[in-house]
C-alpha cells in the first residue's frame, strides 16, 4: 500500500496563501487552481513539468474559493467570497472575464456546470442555491433561488448525465433539486451525517453519491427509483437515497474533499490531518451494501490541511491535490494487482 | 401523644410543604408570563413576516403595472416570474400560523423575489431598523 500512491510533482502554486481548489479542464490537459491570493491559475504539461499558463487576478476582491470547467472546456466559472462568480472565456492561453454573477448575499463557495453545459449552479454562506441558465449569446439568467438549506451551504455538484443537482451544507445534510414544471425543487434530504458536509462526488454512473464530512466520515447514498426491487420505499414517484456505506475510522481530522474517478471508480478523500487516502470498492461486494478498502495512504501528502483532490478525466490514475500551505501535488495512483 | 406527633410532623414536614407550595406558585405566575411574553413575541414576529411579504407585494404589483404591455420575450419571462411570485404572496395564509408548511412557503416567496430581482438586475437593498428607515429581513 506503501507504494500505491506517489508524489510526481510538487508546485508552490499559490505563494504565501492557501490554495484552495483544482479543477481539471475536459480534456485532461489543463489545471485550474484558485486561491485566498484572489488568483485563479492555469498550469499545463510541458514534458514532465506543469508550467503555469495564465493568471486570471483581476476578476475577485477576495478569496477565490472553487473553480469550476464547463463542459465544452472552453470557459472556466471562479466562486468568490466577494460574493460573486466570474466567468472566463477561454482564447488560446488567455482568459477574458464574460460575465460577472451577482446576487448572493455574501460569500459564494461553490460553482458547477451542468453536464449539458447550459445549467450552472452557485450556492453560499447566504444559505441560498441558485441556478443559472446561459443561452447560445452567452447570457446568464437566474432560474432558480432555493433556500432549503438551514446554514451555509459549501458545495454543488451536479448528475453525471441527469439534470439533477446535489448541494451539501454547514446543516450536516445534503440536498438534491430536480425541475419540476418551470421551477427547482428540494425532492430530497440526505440525513445521516453528524456533522457539516464539505463535499459531494458522484460515481461514473450517477448511481451512488459519496459525501465526506466534518464528522470523519464519507457515506455512500445509492438511488432507489420507486418500484424498486430491493423494497425501499418512495414517496410518490419520487427516487429516495439510502446511506449504504459509511467508512468510518480511517481519517483523523475533518474531511474537506473527495473525488470519484470517472475512469477506474477509485475514491480519492483530502483530509485535514494533511494525508491523501484512497479507497477501492471491493470486488463482489453486495451493491446494496458495498464495501470499500483502504488502497493508499499518504500521510504527510502536504504540510498542512489538504483542501482538494482531482483525479485527471483522461490520464488513469493521475491525481492532483492542493493544500493550505499554498502548493499543489501531483500523483500517480497504482493500485497492487490482487486488492 | 397523638397531638404532639402532629405537631412534630407540621414542623418536620414543613420545608417540603413550603418547598411545594413555592413551586406550584412560581408554576403558575411563570406560565402566565410566559403567555404574555409570548403573546409579545408572537405578535412581533407576525409582524416582521407581514411586513416583508407586504412590501415584497407592494414591489410586485408595483413592476406589474412598470412592465406592462412589454413585448420582447426577454420581458415575458420577467412577467412570468412575477405573475409566479404575486401567486404565491396571495395564497400565502395570513391568518393561519399554525400552517404547517408556513415557512417552506415564505423561503419559496424569498427565493422567487430575489430571483425576479435578479432578472430585473435591481439590488434588493432594504434596510429597516426599529427607527423606521429602509427595509432589513
Amino acid at each position: 500500500m506503501k507504494d500505491s500512491l506517489v508524489l510526481l510533482s510538487r508546485i508552490l502554486a499559490h505563494p504565501d496563501s492557501r490554495c484552495w481548489f483544482l479543477a481539471w479542464n475536459p480534456a485532461g490537459t489543463l489545471l485550474a487552481s484558485c486561491g485566498g491570493d484572489r488568483s485563479v491559475r492555469i498550469w499545463g504539461r510541458e514534458g514532465d513539468s506543469w508550467n503555469c499558463k495564465s493568471v486570471l487576478c483581476e476578476g475577485h476582491q477576495r478569496t477565490v474559493r472553487k473553480v469550476a470547467w464547463s463542459p465544452c472546456g472552453n470557459y472556466l466559472a471562479s466562486a468568490s467570497f466577494d460574493a460573486t462568480t466570474c466567468i472566463w472565456k477561454k482564447n488560446e492561453d488567455d482568459f477574458e472575464c464574460v460575465t460577472t454573477l451577482e446576487g448572493h448575499e455574501n460569500e459564494v463557495k461553490s460553482v458547477a456546470w451542468a453536464p449539458s453545459g447550459n445549467l450552472l449552479a452557485t450556492c453560499s454562506r447566504d444559505k441560498s442555491v441558485w441556478v443559472w441558465e446561459v443561452d447560445e449569446e452567452d447570457e446568464y439568467e437566474c432560474v432558480s433561488v432555493l433556500n432549503s438549506h438551514t446554514q451555509d451551504v459549501k458545495h454543488v455538484v451536479w448528475h453525471p448525465s441527469q439534470e439533477l443537482l446535489a448541494s451539501a451544507s454547514y446543516d450536516d445534510t445534503v440536498k438534491l433539486y430536480r425541475e419540476e414544471e418551470d421551477d427547482w425543487v428540494c425532492c430530497a434530504t440526505l440525513e445521516g451525517h453528524e456533522s457539516t458536509v464539505w463535499s459531494l462526488a458522484f460515481d461514473p454512473s450517477g448511481q451512488r453519491l459519496a459525501s465526506c464530512s466534518d464528522d470523519r466520515t464519507v457515506r455512500v447514498w445509492r438511488q432507489y427509483l420507486p418500484g424498486n426491487e430491493q423494497g425501499v420505499a418512495c414517496s410518490g414517484s419520487e427516487a429516495s437515497w439510502k446511506c449504504v456505506c459509511t467508512l468510518s475510522g480511517f481519517h483523523s481530522r475533518t474531511i474537506y474533499d473527495i473525488a470519484w474517478c470517472q475512469l477506474t471508480g477509485a475514491l480519492a478523500t483530502a483530509c485535514g490531518d494533511d494525508a491523501i487516502r484512497v479507497f477501492e470498492e471491493d470486488p463482489g461486494s453486495d451493491p446494496q451494501q458495498p464495501t470499500f478498502s483502504l488502497t493508499a495512504h499518504v500521510s504527510q501528502a502536504h504540510s498542512q490541511d489538504v483542501n482538494c483532490v482531482a483525479w485527471n478525466p483522461k490520464e488513469r490514475g493521475l491525481l492532483a491535490s492542493c493544500s493550505d500551505d499554498g502548493e499543489l501535488a501531483f500523483w500517480k495512483y497504482q493500485p497492487s494487482e490482487g486488492i | 401523644m397523638a397531638g404532639e406527633q402532629d405537631m412534630f410532623d407540621a414542623v418536620v414536614m414543613a420545608d417540603e410543604r413550603f418547598h411545594g407550595e413555592g413551586y406550584r406558585e412560581g408554576y403558575e405566575e411563570g406560565s402566565s408570563l410566559g403567555m404574555i411574553e409570548g403573546r409579545q413575541h408572537g405578535t412581533l414576529h407576525g409582524a416582521k413576516v407581514g411586513s416583508e411579504i407586504g412590501c415584497y407585494r407592494g414591489f410586485a404589483l408595483a413592476w406589474r403595472g412598470l412592465l406592462h404591455g412589454c413585448a420582447t420575450e426577454r420581458d415575458s419571462k420577467k412577467m412570468k416570474v412575477l405573475e409566479a411570485l404575486i401567486g404565491m404572496i396571495q395564497k400565502f395564509p395570513y391568518d393561519d400560523p399554525t400552517y404547517d408548511r408556513l415557512h417552506e412557503d415564505l423561503d419559496r416567496i424569498r427565493g422567487k423575489f430575489k430571483q425576479f430581482c435578479s432578472l430585473l438586475n435591481v439590488q434588493p437593498d432594504f434596510k429597516i431598523s426599529t427607527e423606521g428607515s429602509g427595509l432589513s429581513f
